[in-house]
């Protein structure tokens, strides 16, 4: 199907009068937060900061915040398939999970690598012995202590290859021998090969510690996990409730009561929200931002996220084996004007190189712009010379702007005179194999993710996701040496290295790092912007939410 | 009235055989969708060897032939099988909530648009070209030709975020508890429902009223010195509403597929998202069923409304003796 051959689109000029309207707004209205939160650093006595990652200038402390209430979240996505199995389950079934299971380590709000079920972990100068220690007295949502072999019984399961454990891919380093139980609080892992991921591994939400014994829960009963909300009811595809886990370890919650209900049309949830059915929303479409901004009563929530929709260039295939051709590509993409029009402003530019929150990204390499002259003469010493016909993949399923963004590369193309006939691949098929990992030229979806834990997904011949069939000895020998680097500063060198050479040959075009919004009922109060970005701006993180 | 019953008992066994061969329509088609129940529920996460996995989980490595017949077999036993997906609910009992919602749905919109139509039609077919028949034609001309979402939309900026907030603009039904006790969030999408039905109703009884008063009896009966109350209530309206009884019971047909759109807007849930959800995960079992209902309710609906078109007509009536 291919009803669409990247003829100039009528609307497009149209379109980009109405996104800069609302760019318009707002700015406005981000300036407007600017001088709240200016006025509030001036005043003393105004700022009652606590020690928490949620406290900001206007907030209360943790103490101050008032307890109670029930929050109800809209969300789309979550259908009957879900199940409230946290090692299974991602993003949209992930959301509810997330609730109730978590990790030994986390990321917090800005992707930093923080303590969770663990108290302290410790990594051997060889880089293969992994020592975590559990925090003393957490305790399951049945009572139950947390104990060393909750966690050796929860890695074991995700290793067995007859559950459908996510995680199993990312720890390709771990055998079930290797996890040892020390004392009961005491896990060491040794690793097959040195690998510096496996830390970000024990904190994949995939890797969640559940109770010894634990089967995917037929519906509510037997959900148990260490969160801090405890599941009480779970219609599939209708709604989740939770009760407040008043044992919890962490931080509140604050309300009582929580449910998440399900919406199949982002309308719908938005009247939730307008009509107070709901109290907060997740993932608000951007042609609904203006409605939330002209309402009083309402706010908006905007968290600049890791997460990436890029375009794909199989190396092998022709005319990407030619390096100037990927390069000519990545120089025909405006990539402001591309979030303009497909992502209505919503988007923060990219440089071609994916995980812009790992330590090691090159901030200070330029930024690439579009130069449709300089695309033109690589295209031409390629072999090129304003013939080059080329399909473009996508699907709706690939990501917010999909097919949208890749209507206006089509159109961006036309001026170094390559022709790009847009192919939309019904979704349910998109990712099937045969489809998905053989596309010459395509587009797909990201989450935030650190550089070598998103390398090992993707840029290796046995990666689950090796879409852009990569391959390059220097890279590869770099990239290889980082993994077995156990010192962070060593390793970071090394990984700069590689994102160099994505930048100058890679086969990723990257425009844009999605920016993720929620909406909400300004009585509720304490939602934390995260840069994670699957599900929603703020990561889920109802246990810090209250009522004002 | 043997006739009627042999009658009744031809037009079941049909029925029946219309949902046997729809069974196999609906299965055919859903295996010739591109991805299979395993690939949906992976989605992205779909590597070869998780897809094997499941698909052996789910028995979907079996002939197509046995699928079919182990859940036909199932049926035949009583028994609609289990969800595919998710937490593995049997069918009946995953349904079964839904069914009642969506039936309240159906129920509350027939009994706001059937009485009206009947009086408005009626009425505007009797005082024909006058101010009010116009206003009336305007009216249900305007309801025929705004797609049902339209309207609901408008009714939700009317009554529930914009204007007046006075009622729920998406209907969160607690399963836990029947959907008698939250009546205030069937009225939108009922309303909705019946605006959308209403107009073919409207439109047909005063085509019907029309030519019906027009007619050699309806004359007769007023040369006659009938008073225009006898005329209108004795001799035009049993008349004009045997085509009408078609007309209703088409409508209630249609509103039982037409809920998916209602359903979608409001989040109402009942067998329309049901059936949406079922079709894009390939949970066959789920979409047997539902497709089986619709088409049951159709046949039923469809026979009922012969068999009261013999019994209220004269001529069919006693041809059956």
């Amino acid at each position: 199907m291919s009803d669409q051959e990247g003829k100039p689109s009528p609307d497009l000029g149209k379109l980009g009068e109405i996104v800069n309207s609302k760019r318009m707004t707002r700015r406005r209205m981000l300036q407007g937060t600017a001088a709240a939160a200016a006025l509030a650093a001036l005043g003393p006595f105004a700022s009652a900061c606590g020690g928490s990652e949620s406290g900001t200038a206007a907030s209360p402390s943790a103490a101050a915040r008032k307890k109670g209430g029930h929050i109800r979240s809209a969300v789309t996505g979550g259908t009957t398939k879900d199940v409230l199995d946290g090692q299974v389950s991602y993003i949209d079934a992930g959301r509810k999970c997330e609730q109730i299971y978590e990790q030994l380590l986390g990321w917090d709000s800005n992707s930093k690598l923080v303590l969770m079920l663990a108290e302290s972990y410790d990594v051997g100068a060889d880089g293969l012995k992994y020592t975590v220690k559990l925090k003393p007295g957490l305790t399951f949502h049945n009572g139950k202590s947390v104990t060393a072999d909750d966690v050796v019984y929860s890695f074991r399961r995700i290793l067995d290859p007859k559950t459908l454990a996510l995680a199993r891919e990312h720890l390709t380093m771990l055998e079930p021998s290797g996890i040892k139980k020390v004392d009961d609080l005491t896990v060491t892992f040794t690793l097959t090969q040195a690998n510096a991921t496996f830390r970000e591994a024990l904190a994949y939400y995939g890797c969640c510690i559940v109770p010894v014994g634990f089967d995917t829960p037929k519906g509510a009963k037997g959900a148990i996990g260490t969160g801090p909300w405890k599941v009480t009811s779970y219609y599939p595809g209708e709604q989740t409730e939770y009760v407040a886990n008043r044992d919890y370890w962490g931080e509140g919650p604050y309300a009582d009561k929580l449910t998440i209900i399900e919406f199949a049309d982002p309308t719908a949830k938005l009247n939730a929200l307008l009509s107070g059915s709901v109290d907060h929303l997740a993932v608000l479409d951007t042609s609904q931002v203006p409605t939330i901004e002209n309402t009083p009563g309402y706010q908006l929530l905007e968290a600049k996220t890791g997460g990436f929709d890029p375009y794909t260039m199989a190396i092998d295939l022709k005319p990407f084996d030619d390096v100037r051709v990927r390069q000519a590509f990545r120089l025909i993409v405006d990539r402001q004007a591309m979030i303009d029009q497909a992502l209505a402003g919503y988007g923060w530019v990219g440089n071609d190189m994916f995980s812009p929150f790992d330590p090691a990204y090159p901030k200070d390499l330029p930024q690439r712009e579009q130069d449709l002259e300089q695309a033109r003469s690589l295209l031409k010493q390629a072999g090129y010379d304003n013939d080059l016909n080329i399909v473009l993949n996508c699907s709706t399923s690939t990501g917010a702007a999909d097919p949208g963004a890749a209507q206006v590369f089509a159109q961006q193309a036309k001026g170094a005179g390559v022709n790009v006939k847009v192919n939309k691949v019904d979704p349910n098929v998109y990712w099937n194999k045969g489809n998905y990992g053989s596309y010459p030229f395509a587009m797909t979806m990201w989450g935030t993710n650190s550089y070598l834990w998103l390398c090992a997904a993707c840029m290796f011949p046995n990666s689950p996701y090796y879409e852009t069939h990569w391959k390059d000895e220097e890279w590869e020998k770099v990239v290889l040496e980082a993994y077995k680097t156990a010192d962070d500063d060593a390793r970071n060198e090394l990984v700069r290295q590689a994102f160099t050479i994505d930048y100058e040959r890679g086969a990723y075009i990257i425009y844009e790092f999605n920016t993720m919004l929620d909406a909400h009922s300004d009585k509720l109060q304490g939602l934390v912007a995260n840069n994670f970005g699957e599900g929603g701006a703020t990561k889920q993180r109802f246990n810090l939410m209250y009522f004002v | 009235m043997p006739v009627l019953c042999k009658l009744i008992l031809r037009r079941l066994g049909l029925g029946l055989l219309t949902l046997v061969v729809i069974s196999v329509l609906v299965f055919a088609a859903t295996e010739a969708l591109p991805g299979d129940t395993a690939t949906q529920i992976l989605g992205k996460s779909a590597t070869p060897e998780r897809v094997e996995l499941l698909r052996e989980q789910l028995g979907l490595d079996r002939p197509l032939i046995v699928q079919y017949f182990s859940w036909a077999g199932g049926l035949l036993r009583g028994d609609a099988g289990r969800s595919l997906v998710g937490i593995e609910m049997p069918v009946a009992r995953m349904l079964g909530p839904r069914v009642v919602n969506s039936a309240a749905l159906m129920l509350v919109a027939a009994l706001m648009s059937i009485p009206v139509s009947l009086l408005l039609g009626s009425l505007s077919g009797r005082f024909r070209d006058g101010l009010f028949d116009a206003s009336v034609s305007l009216g249900s001309l305007t309801f025929a030709a705004l797609p049902t979402f339209v309207i609901g939309i408008v009714l939700i900026l009317l009554f529930a975020t914009q204007m007046l907030h006075v009622l729920p603009a998406v209907s969160r039904v607690q399963p836990s508890a029947s959907i008698w006790s939250q009546m205030d969030l069937l009225w939108l999408p009922a309303l909705t429902l019946a605006l959308a039905s209403a107009p073919f109703i409207v439109r047909m009884l005063r085509g019907s009223m029309i030519e019906v008063l027009e007619s050699d009896y309806v004359q007769m009966a007023r040369l006659k010195g009938a008073p225009e109350r006898i005329v209108l209530q004795r001799h035009a309206l049993p008349n004009a509403i045997i085509p009408v009884i078609q007309v209703i019971a088409l409508n209630l047909a249609w509103m039982a597929g037409g809920v998916v759109t209602v359903e979608y807007l409001f989040n109402y849930p009942g067998i329309g998202w049901a059936l949406v959800d079922a079709v894009s995960n390939r949970d066959v079992p789920v979409i047997q069923a539902i497709v089986f209902l619709v088409a049951a309710v159709y046949v039923v609906f469809n026979l009922t409304a012969d068999i009261l078109t013999i019994l209220i007509s004269p001529r069919l009536r006693t041809g059956l003796h």
